[in-house]
């Protein structure tokens, strides 16, 4: 963003300000100075304390200030000052949304739900501290429920960071089930990094008691894996020359820790980044839109207020694309249950709706698919399901 | 570009001139939608970050500006009157003069202390420009964590959780970058509001006289009004009278209507059943010259009303909101997913799509032209990605995840989304 001409006027700002007050300061040294001359008049000056010659110094003193003015003395520098600084916020408003709140919609936002977030988001992130702080602030006490188990989680975690698996291990253990439901072999390779770990701390003997005890239950579906573990056997002691040597990377720890942080989320039913960052992340790229809209919108606040949907387009990255949407390209409208995607048998896909109405209705006529030369039938079409 | 129908039976958007939604549709499409330029548009959200500690700067270099005019004035003011007094003796006038000079050397230590002051603020405002300045697309995902702070912030200074703002600005080290000492004004009025004590809020409106006088505020008549309603509360009703004459009196021009019923509360008393007066007795008065000084505040400092939490939180929940949402399958990473979200997101209106976007059901990622869609025989779409992978580790095999379909992998076909 081209911010060198905003830095120039409020640069502008400060050096009329430091200009402005050394002035001020000139000039009541300059006072100062002519009162204490006329004090050291008064006092040494011979003759000066009889009555006419004290009042003569000081209605000289008086006609000297008046001479020095200094008040308006301070003007020009002030006029200054004042034209920088009306300049600089107007130039702020003419580069920048001046008032972001156009967008918001003047809805009950319920504030104990909105701090409810906010400790989630804290405990999410690890800052306990500051939860607490907050919970107790806020009187946010029901949101306390997510502490325990993200204490639980950044504990495996911190663990994990000194090397220590034992406590992720045992996590594992307890939620195998649930991680062999999501399709996730986060068990068995915290077992691979301890197996490695056993093997270089402790010797074969224990690496192999290990491997018996805690990887043979996997042998069913990672029989490879297995097999290339156990070869490290032979290469105890020297593994860091082996073919193997990839199993001592310390970017498995770092990757592991990643994984075990979505899945033990996930487990929660929550997830892995704070959905608080998330929504914000979201509004930041959407509000611009949004306001432009409103800037259309103007006079019309109150349809803003009541629409069911936005009438544009709000693009997102695609990592804010959680849901498949399709949009028929023939009427533009959102697929839904009544008005389901149709794949053609040319390969292109349509909405329901759209294909009634290119098939004229008639489900035994052909019709012209509306994007390649072929002739499609209604009754060939298959729904999709994304 | 072409217009399309505004559809999905909403009547409220369909409200919405067509021509100016496919203007601004056009807009959003035309714009390259590359990462620097939506980096520039979400800085152009800035605005408050940058108003608020120059208003504050502002209102330091008007304060000393001020304070020197007036001692210097009263200085020259007081050497004439002594030059114009004829009875005044030596020693009176040198002890005179003496005085003066040391007022003026208080003054001058003033100065002093209040351009220190003046600079600090103004370090302040150019930390701010220099934090824009500083985002691009290296430090983003930091530059992002760092706003997300300052929302909170912001959030929590509004909401007068001070103690975690302080708490969270110290673990964050972003004392330039939040705008606590601001609000430290703010908190003095409220605290003493919430224990029923106008004082503080009255010295801040007289502080702010000429601003607020230029907004037509009129929180220091309901102030005034509040201070009427406590002396005939405590059935004072003759210094309630003279209050009235003293400081109601000058806003009859202009707002006759709530001095009059105010001063009706004479007639009743607190106890009273008469609904028009017993609301004025009821303690949410307090409460509700809270949110007025807030609200004042806000205008005075050039912030929004909501706090930027809610603004971008709506925002985001708007954006994201699809019917797809309150589905049982949600996934967990759709904050929408979460019953909190739902809630808040319930009186917001849903997204709207242009185009197909397509996410695979099993790697979560899009699929378009590099990724494209394949059908199974039983309709049922994933991604090429996942469908190799899933054929390379099972021998050709497909089997579908969610109805449990096994097939060749050399069934699937391609499906064409434009």
């Amino acid at each position: 963003m081209e911010l060198n001409s905003i830095k120039d006027t409020f640069d502008r700002v400060t050096k009329k300000q430091k200009l402005s007050s050394s002035k001020s300061q000139e000039v009541i040294e300059q006072l100062g100075q002519e009162i204490e001359q006329a004090v050291s008049k008064l006092q040494f000056v011979p003759g000066a304390m009889s009555q006419p010659d004290h009042k003569l110094i000081l209605t000289e003193l008086k006609t000297k200030l008046n001479e020095i003015a200094p008040l308006s003395q301070l003007e020009s520098t002030q006029k200054e000052l004042n034209i920088a600084l009306t300049k600089y916020p107007k130039l702020l408003e003419k580069s920048f949304n001046p008032d972001i709140s156009k967008a918001y919609r003047n809805v009950d936002f319920d504030s104990h739900t909105v701090n409810q977030i906010i400790a989630n988001h804290f405990y999410q992130e690890g800052l306990f501290d500051l939860g607490d702080c907050f919970v107790n602030e806020a009187k946010a006490i029901e949101a306390t429920g997510m502490r325990i188990p993200f204490l639980e989680m950044y504990q495996i975690l911190h663990a994990m960071k000194s090397r220590n698996l034992e406590p992720a291990l045992k996590w594992a253990a307890t939620n195998s089930d649930k991680l062999k439901h999501n399709g996730s072999d986060l068990e068995l390779k915290l077992h691979r990094l301890q197996f490695v770990e056993v093997l270089q701390n402790r010797g074969r003997d224990e690496a192999l008691d290990y491997a018996r005890t805690y990887l043979s239950p996997f042998a069913s579906d990672h029989m490879a894996e297995i097999q290339k573990l156990m070869a490290c056997l032979l290469w105890a002691g020297r593994l860091d020359t082996s073919p193997y040597f990839e199993f001592l990377s310390p970017t498995h720890w770092e990757k592991l820790a990643k994984e075990l942080n979505r899945q033990f989320c996930n487990i929660m039913g929550q997830s892995h980044q704070s959905p608080l960052s998330v929504t914000i992340a979201a509004g930041v790229q959407g509000l611009p839109t949004l306001l432009k809209l409103m800037n259309v919108m103007m006079g019309k606040k109150q349809e803003w207020q009541s629409m069911k949907q936005l009438p544009v387009p709000v693009d997102l990255d695609r990592e804010f694309q959680f849901h498949s949407v399709f949009v028929c390209p023939v009427s533009r409208d959102q697929s839904s249950e009544e008005n389901p995607p149709m794949l053609l048998s040319c390969g292109h896909v349509l909405c329901k709706q759209s294909i009634t109405k290119l098939s004229k209705n008639n489900s035994t006529r052909p019709f012209k698919c509306p994007y390649c030369p072929l002739e499609v039938e209604v009754s060939k079409c298959r729904q999709l399901y994304f | 570009m072409e217009v399309e129908p505004l559809s999905n039976g909403n009547s409220a958007a369909a409200a919405v001139p067509n021509a100016a939604a496919a203007a601004i549709a056009a807009a959003a499409a035309a714009a390259p939608s590359s990462k620097l330029t939506q980096l520039t548009e979400s800085l152009k959200l800035e605005h408050q970050f940058l108003r608020v500690p120059f208003e504050h700067y502002k209102k330091t270099i008007r304060a000393n500006h001020r304070a020197a005019e007036k001692e210097i004035s009263a200085a020259v003011a007081s050497v004439s009157e002594a030059a114009d007094d004829g009875d005044l003796s030596p020693d009176a006038a040198v002890q005179r003069l003496n005085s003066l000079v040391s007022r003026l050397q208080g003054l001058k230590r003033k100065l002093e202390e209040g351009s220190r002051t003046e600079h600090l603020q103004a370090q302040r405002c150019r930390a701010r420009l220099d934090h824009l300045e500083s985002a691009d697309m290296d430090n983003l995902s930091e530059w992002n964590n760092t706003r997300l702070k300052r929302i909170l912030v912001d959030y929590m200074l509004r909401m007068s959780y001070y103690d975690t703002a302080i708490k969270l600005v110290e673990s964050s080290n972003i004392p330039d970058l939040v705008d606590i000492d601001v609000f430290n004004e703010a908190k003095k009025v409220i605290d003493a509001l919430q224990i029923k004590e106008v004082a503080p809020a009255l010295a801040w409106c007289a502080d702010n006289k000429s601003r607020l006088k230029k907004s037509k505020s009129k929180l220091e008549f309901q102030l005034r009004l509040q201070e009427f309603i406590e002396l005939v509360r405590a059935e004072n009703n003759l210094q309630a009278i003279t209050y009235a004459r003293k400081y109601l009196a000058p806003w009859g021009a202009t707002h006759m209507k709530e001095l009059q019923r105010v001063t009706a509360t004479l007639a009743f008393k607190s106890s009273t059943e008469c609904a028009t007066y017993k609301v004025l007795f009821e303690p949410k008065q307090w409460d509700y010259l809270v949110e007025q000084f807030k609200q004042e505040f806000c205008r005075l400092y050039g912030m929004t009303f909501e706090p930027l939490l809610n603004i971008y939180l709506q925002a985001g929940l708007s954006a994201l909101k699809t019917p797809f949402c309150y589905e049982d399958d949600c996934t967990k990473e759709d904050p929408l997913s979460q019953e909190s979200f739902r809630k808040l997101a319930q009186p917001l209106p849903y997204s709207k799509q242009h185009h197909s976007k397509l996410v695979c059901y099993i790697t979560k990622e899009l699929m378009d032209t590099e990724n494209p869609p394949l059908v199974l025989p039983n309709g049922y779409v994933y991604s090429t990605k996942a469908l190799e992978e899933m054929a390379k580790k099972n021998n050709g095999k497909i089997t579908c995840p969610r109805t449990g379909l096994v097939c060749n992998y050399t069934d699937v076909v391609k499906a064409y989304i434009s």
